[in-house]
């Protein structure tokens, strides 16, 4: 795998695969208890975990223990970037803290499960999406790395963002992530990290200058090509930061990320396509909002219901169980947005199983995608 | 009397069904109960069933889409445990159909009938061959 590639590795400095599992023992094994539920839990899905559990920081090192999810948001742009929907098709997620390790590693949906025996579940959350503002968005599908043509050893990254701000993007190459959103090369070597300025527009395409770009033929492929057994390092790691470009200093990645700040992270494996050439392919996106370390989630099926208003005679938006209402409500763990809230209480009524995979339901979610408010 | 407080779904289902028919199944309401549908499924072109019309009687119970349409003795996994609120009357009708052409193992929906369709194939194309020249040629 890759001989032809590997010519020599970056010295004295740690294999990018190295694990952190030394580290990730002496983690605190209190988990918050899910039934921990307050009344305000409706409209604030973090509510209960953020007073039963200590705040993130306190942990020495990522990544944290597997939390239930506990943070949605239903549009990542707050209702500025509802223009951007004209541009490129919504994206919209749940979040969920810190939720490393937590059994997703890919953006497809999960296959369909065979039948086995499940033990009903009395009671699942129903609780409403939690919206949350991020200024920057950087569109995981137009992520790419191509060859620089002034200087053909250099590849450069490329990509279309969506910037309510002025800002910064940052590449790093092999970054491990520390606490608080904080990202350290593995390598100091300057080229793992570039950082270029970006003013605000949606839509726009942002490209790493020519001339900054890495040898990628430095890396072994199988290096490349996955993260971390802990996933705390990515081959390539895409901070696209709202406002404030700070002075250029590998220190302040080692620091927390200050919780005034924003910044859509993005982070991506490097595989070698048929023809031979390196492409980014994304394993996750994280926000950090308010303080606050999101990881991003597709909902399956929420695309088609926010498009326009709902259209009584296009069955891609109506509830597929009365097949008259929008469809708000999303399943979890499956992620799949096929009910309207009505029909999904009188679902869990009679079973637990999603309606279009047949996994157990263990949460729903409404997303109330048509409303645009502040 | 049995019309009135027809879901909407359930209309909605119908008129789709008038409107957009799925090729080679017909299934029409009852004009006396809107929840019975007279189905007519021709035998798929290239299978056993080939030449045979399929007629059959669905009824959506009072619980429907939560409960499974009824379908007579049609032995079909989504009629029973596999039934999910989110398959209509057109893809199940659409699967007898699949059914009668040719059960796709790889298809969840029919895992159980295409596995044991595998197993006795020669058999089961032979029963069905005989069935089709019996029962269901010439409508
Ligand atoms: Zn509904
Ligand atoms: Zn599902």
């Amino acid at each position: 795998m890759g001989i032809s590639l590997s010519r020599r590795r970056p010295n004295n400095h740690h294999h990018p695969q190295n694990p952190s599992s030394q580290l990730s023992s002496s983690y605190p094994t209190d988990q918050p208890s899910s039934s921990s539920s307050t009344p305000n839990y409706v409209f604030a899905a973090n509510a209960p975990y953020s007073y039963s559990h200590p705040p993130q920081n306190s942990y020495p090192h990522p990544p944290a223990p597997p939390l239930p999810p506990q943070y949605y948001q239903y549009n990542t742009c707050g209702v500025g970037m509802n223009n951007r929907l004209n541009f490129y098709p919504p994206s919209y997620y749940y979040g969920s803290q810190n939720n490393n390790n937590n059994g997703w590693h890919g953006i497809r949906p999960p296959p369909m499960v065979s039948q086995t025996p499940v033990v009903p579940v009395p009671y699942v959350d129903h609780q409403m999406a939690k919206k949350i503002r991020n200024d920057v968005n950087v569109h995981k599908d137009t992520i790419k790395i191509e060859a620089d043509e002034e200087n053909m050893e250099g590849l450069l990254v490329s990509l279309t963002l969506d910037a309510l701000v002025d800002g910064s993007i940052t590449i790093i190459y092999f970054a491990k992530e520390g606490v608080d959103c904080s990202f350290t090369p593995l390598y100091p070597d300057a080229r793992m990290l570039v950082r270029v300025p970006f003013q605000k527009g949606l839509g726009q395409k942002f490209r790493q200058p020519s001339g900054t770009g890495v040898d990628l033929g430095f890396f072994e492929l199988d290096d490349l090509s996955k993260p971390s057994p802990g996933e705390d390092v990515f081959p390539l790691v895409i901070l696209a930061e709202a406002c404030l470009p700070l002075p250029l200093s590998d220190e302040q990645f080692d620091h927390p990320r200050p919780a005034t700040s924003n910044a859509q992270i993005t982070q991506a494996i490097i595989e070698k396509n048929s023809a031979g050439a390196f492409q980014a392919k994304v394993i996750k996106q994280i926000l950090w909002v308010d303080g606050v370390r999101y990881e991003l989630r597709e909902i399956y099926g929420i695309g088609k219901s926010s498009e326009t208003s709902f259209d009584d005679s296009d069955p891609g938006k109506e509830c597929v169980i009365c097949m008259s209402e929008p469809k708000d409500t999303a399943v979890l763990p499956c992620r799949h947005m096929c009910m309207c809230s009505e029909c999904a209480k009188e679902l869990r009524l009679q079973t637990n199983k999603c309606p279009i995979c047949r996994q157990p339901i263990e949460e729903l979610i409404e997303i109330r995608v048509n409303k645009v408010d502040q | 009397m049995a019309n009135s407080n027809l879901p909407r779904r359930i209309i909605k289902e119908t008129q789709r069904l008038l409107s957009e028919p799925a090729p080679g199944i017909s299934a029409s309401p009852s004009e006396e109960n809107m929840r019975y549908f007279n189905v007519m499924i021709l035998g798929p072109s290239q299978s056993p069933y080939e030449g045979g019309v399929f007629k059959l009687e669905l009824f959506l119970p009072e619980e429907y889409p939560m409960a499974a349409p009824k379908l007579g003795r049609i032995c079909l996994d989504i009629l029973k445990d596999k039934w999910s609120p989110a398959l209509q009357i057109r893809t199940v009708l659409l699967s007898i159909q699949a059914l009668l052409s040719a059960p796709n193992p790889d298809d969840p929906l029919s895992e159980n009938i295409a596995k044991h369709w595998k197993a006795n194939e020669t058999e089961a194309v032979e029963t069905a061959k005989e069935w089709t020249h019996l029962y269901a040629s010439g409508e």
